[in-house]
């Protein structure tokens, strides 16, 4: 069975793992405890005081030292094997570069063609009904166009301040510091559209920053690229690019 | 030259020109527990204002950058002055009662740190002025808190000062109560029998002594490049905005311990005295509340997962941050064992700290995730880690400090609280809490991102916010019902006796509340004095 999107199926392996764990330990302390609560009220004339000489036992406390102690030692390096996986994007990767501004994100492909991915910027916001604020416009917001069962590695930097870039079916979130270059990878196999988020807090719009991804067939997406499908906004796009990258600057100044 | 310990009357009745004065280790600590206590409502409020911001998708009430500043507030004032200056207030209290002195060690330090600590509160509540909002987060990374102005940082140096008062007062306190207890104990007390309270805050106070000074070098950088334009932080000039990471959590992390050390402790004193039996484990808990304090120091980078610093580094801190979790499943067990054979009196405390026992439990388990790289990729900056530390602050810290006011009540005020006012609010605010922070750890694994003033209308995100608004409200009258039962309590309760909990520490051991010196002679402790056992 194919996957929606990678790394997901990796971290979804290790969360399954963490969550059986963490409700394991859960009973295993509030099962007795909450039996201690019951059981040990206090009963006037039967249990007044509580045993006084009980004061500790060596080999429990030992357990509950060595015990735990193999969990977690389990636990981050079985989460070192599968980060070291997550983190490598394999070979035929597609290279995309973004870099962040405030707020939005520009990607360049490897033919040279650009795409903005940018907030509205509506300052009388109260005008701003929810589904026009994340909506995808065409000029300042366009639809990133993601080839289905391709893996993308995501170049990323800022030109401003640190944003970052989430991916939302695929799990994965890397900042984008200005004077540094960072990655991440990712692959979507089904077709649709996607979320990207902004989780670093950015300033004002910050919550606005967000792209829509559309991921399609691998035949439309290099039509797209080469700019034979009507829907790609590619002319207006040109003019939004140069607006947006203006105000960016503005912004940084 | 005027005595350095100078109390003729007892603290309830001072003249303002008392207060204001004074060197007295009781009355400084009532005034951080006020101070505290004023400024958490104010967050709490603040906390309300966004909860109804985020009710529904869209614009509702709040401008973005008044919910950034409220935001910001929230987190500073939180954790500055509630998690980390309300346990000055306990400690400042009980410190010198729970060892047998008659203050702490430098009593003026101790008035100076508290003035300093009054002074960050003034520039605090400058910040509700407009024009001088911040919008940094409590967190101030720059370049943007760099950047001054409405869309970004607002007014840095203010976040600055905030940094700078308090960290001086954290100084001040810590130096303080480390000598305290270092020469002023008892002959008798050791350490292996001082109270578990008394290990918290001391291990809490080296944390503050040896991590404040790199915060407050990481925010001083971030005055100069904001101000006097040099570079230690902006690119364009040769800076790198990580090194103020990496300052800043060098400090803020083990900072996390010490608002929760001195929980711990709390949680220990009250499970004890109520269980009425000795507190299991009493050393593997003072070397799990040590080992803490070391350990925590070697974890930062955990806060840095996504930021771009080298693979090598998060696999190396994601083994020690999950080591913690060793020590404090320790601490878990114990208090747990505790319980076994006793003969527990349910009243408000102990509901309190029982409640923080199983609650910091699921604030521990959803940490541990955290600190895998491979796991943390996933969930960073998501609501996810706004549940997790939410169940560690709002739930192990706030329900230990409540439990802690309502266990010391009788003694700082010599008079009881309403059972039946504090056994509700206990359980408000424990339904309140969960309906708040709950839905936060599972709307954040489905992705949304945290510090967001607006959402996309995603239905399961709707329904998912309105659950933790409720839960908001119903946590606020919750703490509301218990603030107005330990006025009531205060102004018309019974008479407390001096030990009303049966406890055999030191400060049950004077009357209540204690009088001007505390003690008037030198109290003898028995031989094998431990302070968390019965007594008659």
């Amino acid at each position: 069975m194919e996957v929606l999107a990678r790394p997901y199926d990796l971290w979804e392996g290790i969360y399954k793992i963490w969550l059986i764990i963490t409700i394991i330990i859960y009973a295993v302390v509030a099962i007795p405890a909450l039996y201690f609560m019951i059981r040990y009220r206090y009963k006037p004339g039967d249990r007044e005081v509580g045993d006084q000489e009980h004061e500790g036992h060596w080999g429990l406390e030992a357990l509950w030292t060595i015990i735990p102690l193999i969990i977690v030692l389990y636990l981050a390096t079985h989460g070192f094997a599968v980060f070291t996986q997550m983190r490598k994007p394999p070979e035929n990767a597609l290279e995309l570069k973004v870099t962040a501004f405030s707020w939005g994100w520009m990607f360049q492909y490897p033919n040279g063609k650009v795409v903005v991915a940018s907030a509205i910027r509506d300052t009388e916001d109260k005008k701003c009904r929810p589904e026009e604020c994340y909506g995808v416009d065409g000029v300042f917001q366009q639809y990133v166009y993601i080839p289905a069962g391709v893996p993308i590695k995501v170049l990323l930097t800022s030109q401003d301040v640190i944003h970052s870039f989430y991916v939302q079916p695929a799990g994965v979130t890397q900042d984008a510091v200005p004077g540094r270059t960072t990655y991440t990878w990712f692959q979507i196999n089904k077709p649709g559209e996607y979320w990207v988020f902004c989780r670093e807090y950015c300033g004002q719009w910050h919550s606005r920053m967000f792209a829509k991804l559309k991921v399609v067939p691998k035949e439309e997406f290099e039509r797209w690229l080469r700019g034979e499908l009507a829907d790609s906004g590619h002319e207006s796009g040109k003019g939004a690019v140069a607006n947006i990258n203006a105000e960016a600057q503005e912004v940084v100044r | 030259m005027r005595e350095a310990v100078h109390v003729e009357k007892p603290w309830f009745s001072a003249s303002i020109w008392e207060w204001i004065f004074t060197t007295d280790h009781k009355k400084i600590g009532i005034m951080y527990g006020v101070t505290s206590t004023l400024f958490f409502i104010l967050a709490g409020l603040m906390a309300l204002g966004m909860r109804l911001e985020l009710f529904s998708p869209g614009a509702q009430y709040l401008k973005p950058e008044t919910y950034n500043y409220f935001l910001t507030v929230h987190g500073t004032v939180i954790l500055l002055w509630w998690a980390i200056g309300v346990w000055a207030s306990f400690a400042n209290f009980l410190i010198p009662l729970m060892i047998g002195a008659r203050d702490v060690a430098f009593p003026r330090l101790n008035a100076l740190g508290y003035w300093m600590f009054f002074a960050a509160s003034v520039i605090a509540l400058i910040t509700l002025f407009p024009g001088n909002q911040i919008m940094t987060m409590w967190t101030g990374y720059p370049p943007l808190a760099a950047k001054e102005g409405v869309g970004f940082a607002g007014t840095t140096a203010l976040f600055v000062f905030i940094w700078h008062l308090t960290g001086f007062a954290s100084i001040a306190g810590a130096v303080n109560f480390i000598t305290t207890v270092i020469r002023m104990r008892q002959p008798g007390i050791g350490f292996f029998n001082l109270n578990l309270f008394i290990h918290g805050v001391i291990a809490a106070n080296v944390i503050q002594l040896l991590g404040v000074p790199s915060v407050a070098g990481a925010v001083t950088m971030l005055f100069l490049d904001t101000y006097l334009n040099t570079s230690f932080f902006d690119p364009t000039k040769g800076g790198d905005p990580l090194l103020y990471q990496n300052l800043f959590w060098f400090y803020s992390h083990p900072a996390v311990y010490v608002m929760v050390l001195p929980a711990f402790g709390i949680i220990s004193e009250i499970v004890s005295a109520f269980a009425r039996k000795p507190i299991f484990g009493y050393k593997s808990m003072v070397l799990a509340i040590w080992a803490i304090a070391v350990v925590g120091f070697t974890v930062w980078t955990h806060h840095m997962f996504v930021s771009g610093i080298p693979d090598w580094v998060k696999i190396l801190m994601s083994y020690t941050t999950l080591l913690i979790a060793v020590p404090t499943g320790i601490k878990i067990f114990n208090w747990v064992a505790t319980l076994y054979r006793a003969a527990i009196v349910y009243r408000t405390p102990m509901l309190y700290a029982l409640g923080a026992i199983l609650m910091f439990l699921i604030g521990g388990l959803t940490g541990i995730p955290l600190g895998l790289p491979a796991f943390d990729i996933a969930v960073h900056d998501s609501y996810f880690v706004v549940g997790h530390f939410h169940y560690v602050l709002g739930m192990a810290v706030t329900l230990s400090a409540f439990g802690g006011f309502f266990y010391w009540w009788p003694k700082v005020t010599g008079r009881m609280y309403s059972e039946t006012l504090g056994k509700t609010s206990f359980w408000l605010v424990l339904i309140g809490s969960n309906l708040l922070y709950f839905p936060q750890l599972i709307i954040g694994l489905m992705g949304m991102p945290r510090r967001y003033y607006d959402y996309p209308a995603i239905p399961e995100w709707v329904t998912l916010h309105q659950i933790q608004t409720y839960g908001a409200f119903i946590l606020a009258f919750g703490l509301f019902i218990a603030i107005v039962a330990l006025i009531k309590g205060a102004l018309t309760g019974e008479k407390a006796g001096p030990n009303p909990w049966n406890s055999n520490s030191l400060e049950w051991r004077i009357p209540s509340p204690p009088p001007p010196h505390n003690f008037d002679r030198p109290p003898k402790v028995e031989e094998n004095y431990c302070p968390h056992k019965y007594r008659k």
